[in-house]
């Protein structure tokens, strides 16, 4: 990375300016630590002088991504971010928007739970992120990104796969991402999509009557149950579609690895690190990162416990990536896990200690 | 080269934003950088960290178990990070924040009275700078130019008449800091 283009700043930050970039029609936010900085920096620039891009602070998070839900209905690109608590606030409108196949993204740059909690740095929303969060079979396309350039590419991403499967999207980060600055290239700042444009994509979308076409209906509701299973298994169609073509991960130091440790985000950075000091100490360990956390790189996981004498799921929670990293390997190697709770975050001496303990012995 | 470095002190004495500048500097000369603070309450008075990463390769992770340089300018920061320095690292402290001097004597200790220095001269608000000279001094992790591009770049037009009064901080800091024997 070289010249004028390279910047530095805040994940947070890279967010806002990649949406501006990328020619997001709206977004609408509540402030809450660690994440506040999208909306400052949205609010900071002003893009609805320049691309037109809308940005409210709405007077709650449910309203928030209510709003999100309207205007993801028009087909327009609208996004939404928070941290855990606000999060969760938003599941109720999540559900609905997937259950009505709306495209939208979501970013939660998660904080010590439960509760209010802290807000340091954690990833105990994994759970939530990928089991569900709110009620109903559903799913949403989850990016967790490890840097501040990510954070920027995944905005663009997230929409992309958004769109092309009508499926909300949520980039997971978490505080050390969020307020972390690292050098990025922003995407280059293209227009919005006029009106014809997103009619085009979008034949669904609900933009007025238009003459002589059927009314587009946006709704999660329907009271008949033979309908509603068509339509549930019309979506495990598509979750199965997408589990097939989105998977994204990244290994590093795997080819000869005996041990490996599986972590997203941040926790992959840190774990990336305890792989070099566990390397200098002749322990051949490599860092598998899931990028997509749904859908999860099960295949890749399960095609490294043909090698490896052992799995280390690093997570900045009690253990809840290591039940979809069991189910990977069928339990047929030992698979352990390794995290600080609350928003501590472990540095890398603690986590090749905890991979000496826990799987070499 | 890869210098790992944390900075501690109270929040308000301008540590976030000596990381920031010298994170910056090391854009300016395209390093690859990390600057993560610890952003807890720590801005309304407790203390206050950022941990910066200036490096000439891709760097992993930007939460550190050991550093190669440590700035301390309170107590509590000296318990914290003291023992956290690479052996034949170097410490750096504020003689102001500190009445109980380091002991370890496996590290380069070095002494700077930078905040009697600024209070005395009445430019208090440049003190973060002279320690970042007397860092540059000991280490040039970054060339006292891209400094001055980093402040350039950084601080709003209406701040850069203070670029030369910060650059001359930096020499003041060259010249006031000590080795402790």
């Amino acid at each position: 990375m070289a010249g004028e283009d390279v910047v530095l700043m805040k994940g947070n930050e890279a967010i806002a300016r990649a949406a501006i970039n990328f020619g997001v029609d709206a977004y609408f936010g509540y402030p809450i630590t660690p994440q506040s900085e999208v909306l400052e920096t949205l609010a900071e620039l002003k893009p609805w002088e320049t691309t037109g891009m809308v940005v409210v602070q709405a007077e709650s998070e449910l309203a928030a991504i209510n709003m999100v839900y309207g205007g993801a209905g028009t087909g327009k690109m609208c996004m939404t971010s928070s941290s855990s608590p606000g999060v969760s606030l938003k599941q109720e409108g999540i559900s609905y928007i997937a259950g009505a196949e709306l495209p939208c993204l979501i970013v939660n740059v998660m904080r010590g739970g439960p509760g209010l909690g802290t807000i340091q740095p954690s990833q105990a929303d994994y759970f939530q992120t990928v089991k569900g969060g709110g009620h109903g079979d559903y799913r949403l396309i989850a990016l967790a990104p490890a840097s501040v350039q990510e954070m920027a590419d995944f905005v663009g991403l997230a929409f992309d796969l958004a769109f092309k499967y009508r499926n909300p999207a949520i980039i997971i980060a978490d505080g050390v991402i969020g307020q972390m600055m690292e050098k990025v290239v922003l995407p280059k700042p293209r227009r919005r999509l006029t009106d014809e444009e997103v009619l085009a994509r979008c034949p669904w979308a609900a933009n007025g009557r238009a003459k002589g076409r059927k009314p587009n209906i946006i709704t999660s509701l329907e009271l008949d149950p033979s309908i509603m299973e068509q339509r549930n298994i019309h979506l495990q169609k598509k979750y199965a579609e997408i589990e097939e073509n989105e998977v994204r991960y990244e290994e590093i130091e795997c080819e000869d690895a005996e041990y490996l440790i599986v972590a997203f985000g941040s926790c992959a950075r840190i774990g990336l690190k305890a792989v070099e000091e566990a390397r200098a100490q002749g322990i051949k360990v490599g860092l598998l990162r899931p990028i997509t956390i749904w859908p999860f790189p099960s295949k890749a996981i399960k095609a490294r416990a043909q090698q490896v004498k052992g799995i280390l799921a690093l997570e900045l929670n009690a253990g809840q990536m290591i039940e979809d990293i069991k189910l990977a390997v069928e339990c047929k190697i030992p698979v352990e896990h390794f995290g600080r709770l609350g928003g501590i975050v472990p540095d890398p001496d603690e986590v090749v200690a905890a991979l000496k303990e826990k799987l070499i012995k | 080269m890869k210098h790992e470095i944390i900075i501690a002190g109270f929040g308000g004495q301008g540590v976030l934003s000596m990381g920031k500048i010298l994170a910056y500097s090391g854009l300016m000369e395209d390093k690859e950088v990390t600057w993560m603070p610890a952003y807890g309450p720590e801005q309304r008075g407790g203390t206050a960290n950022v941990t910066v990463i200036v490096s000439d390769e891709r760097i992993s992770s930007p939460i550190l178990s050991q550093y190669d340089i440590a700035i301390i300018l309170n107590q509590p920061s000296l318990a914290k990070f003291e023992g956290k320095i690479k052996p034949g690292g170097i410490l750096i402290y504020d003689g102001y924040g500190i009445i109980e001097p380091p002991t370890r004597k496996d590290i380069q200790v070095y002494r700077i009275d930078a905040m009697d220095e600024a209070t005395e001269r009445g430019i208090a608000k440049t003190f973060n700078m002279m320690v970042l000279g007397g860092l540059l001094k000991l280490c040039p992790v970054v060339s006292i130019e891209s400094v001055l591009k980093a402040l350039k770049k950084t601080l709003p037009e209406r701040h850069h008449h203070l670029i030369p009064l910060n650059e001359e901080a930096i020499h003041i800091g060259m010249d006031i800091i000590k080795k402790v024997e």
